[in-house]
């Protein structure tokens, strides 16, 4: 590494830990740091300061709405992720089962074999049946509190690729989370905002952005009763008093 | 965290309980206005949750990691110019900071831990504080603040960086 190279870095340090550096310029910065234990000893040191900054700031106290959409979201993410490992654990198990009969089948005669074979599939099968049912919300154990999800009717001239639906909790005074695939990326001023549809009365629940797989998710913080529809318009950062167009996505309770 | 890391709402409730309040503060502090704050705070939050096994004790504690995140989120949105304008057009902000205060024993101390670090702040000469502040409160590129300052920006670097640690050595204690 040049002289010349490392002091150029190095006046960088303080514009880095402060967030100035253009992106080009932080990960030229961050490769430099790599290989450079004086730029890093020197990022060491001065790091206290900038974490010391937050701490200036006075207390504002946020409002209960935003714990409330947050945690929306959360538990419906962690039930989600629930689903899926039971899903991920009966397909593992109904393997683990066929697996198994392969390795029995191969020492019986073929009579023998036939017999064993039908009666091992079928267990598979009724076992494998009873979770999938289990799983998709038609039993009568746990099932009656694990969320539903209803499909939304989607505006296909303006989001041809768009698809969504909205997971209910068991109890709709505990609002809902809506789950969104397929939609395209807003330009940097706009945003999707959600709307409760109530009689007469259209209320702002929450806005959202889409990454580049178009996946997103948004909370409905109100309570669902005596709703009429839930839905989705886009508009201008950070969020319209009142929706500027007609719905592109909509699912009606 | 180690709950949280397993995905556990409850565990995750209780770190927002005890983070949420500086986080919403330092957006508000960068954004100036309370819905801007509350979106950026919300989509910080939901990254935390999900990426969550990313966080490493050894790199720092929970509330410079969550606050490192609202940070970049706050600037992503300042240089998105969602609320440059805004704040420099509108009284908006000004008049939210005005609100009534707290007054739970939580707040007290935070207040009286923001009044240290601030006075500290204040101490370093002007154009330090001025720097360090336009760039990690306004989210202000280095060369962006020359421009404003009407400096090199060599000038500009070599002030955080000694602004910071100048900083450094007086919250340590040490004579800067």
């Amino acid at each position: 590494m040049s002289v010349e190279r490392h002091n150029a870095q190095e006046e960088n340090v303080g514009a880095y830990l402060l967030s100035a550096l253009t992106e080009i310029e932080e990960r030229a910065f961050e490769k430099h740091l790599q290989d450079c234990p004086v730029c890093q000893d020197e990022v060491d040191r001065l790091r206290s300061a900038v974490d010391a900054l937050p701490r200036s700031v006075e207390p504002a106290t946020p409002p209960a709405r935003l714990k409330t959409s947050l945690m929306a979201t959360v538990r419906a993410d962690a039930r989600e992720a629930t689903g899926e490992a039971r899903r991920q654990g009966l397909a593992r198990r109904l393997r683990d089962r066929v697996a198994g009969l392969n390795d029995a089948l191969m020492g019986m005669r073929p009579g023998a074999a036939w017999v064993a074979a039908s009666i091992v599939l079928l267990t598979g099968v009724l076992g494998g049946a009873t979770g999938l049912y289990a799983i998709s919300g038609g039993g009568t154990s746990d099932d009656d509190n694990r969320p539903q999800a209803v499909a939304a009717k989607v505006d296909k001239t303006r989001v041809p690729n768009g698809s969504g639906s909205l997971v209910l909790p068991a109890d709709a005074r505990d609002g809902a989370v809506l789950r969104v695939h397929g939609l395209p990326t807003l330009e940097n001023d706009s945003v999707y905002q959600v709307w409760l549809k109530r009689k007469d009365e259209v209320i702002s629940q929450s806005t959202f952005t889409v990454g580049e797989d178009g996946e997103g998710a948004a909370a409905v913080t109100d309570s669902l009763e005596s709703a009429d529809a839930v839905m989705i318009t886009r508009e201008r950062a950070p969020r319209a008093k009142a929706p500027t167009e007609a719905s592109i996505l909509r699912v009606r309770l | 965290m180690h709950l949280v890391q397993e995905g556990d709402p409850r565990a995750f409730e209780l770190l927002y309980d005890r983070h949420g309040g500086p986080a919403f503060s330092l957006a508000y502090r960068m954004v100036g206005n309370r819905v801007t704050a509350e979106d950026i705070s919300q989509e910080a939050f939901l990254s935390i949750w999900r990426s969550r096994a990313r966080y490493q004790a050894d790199r720092g504690s929970v509330r410079t990691w969550v606050l490192g995140i609202v940070h970049h989120r706050a600037i992503d949105a300042l240089r998105r110019n969602l609320v440059h304008e805004k704040r420099r057009s509108s009284a908006e902000g000004i008049e939210e900071r005005f609100e009534a205060k707290e007054t739970t024993p939580g707040e007290a101390a935070r207040r009286e831990e923001a009044r240290s670090v601030r006075t500290a702040l204040e101490d370093l000469p002007d154009e330090q504080t001025r720097v360090i502040e336009l760039a990690y409160f306004g989210g202000f590129s280095h060369s962006q603040i020359a421009d404003m300052l009407e400096m090199p920006i060599g000038t500009v670097k070599g002030r955080m960086r000694l602004g910071l640690d100048k900083l450094r050595r007086s919250l340590a204690g040490v004579a800067a």
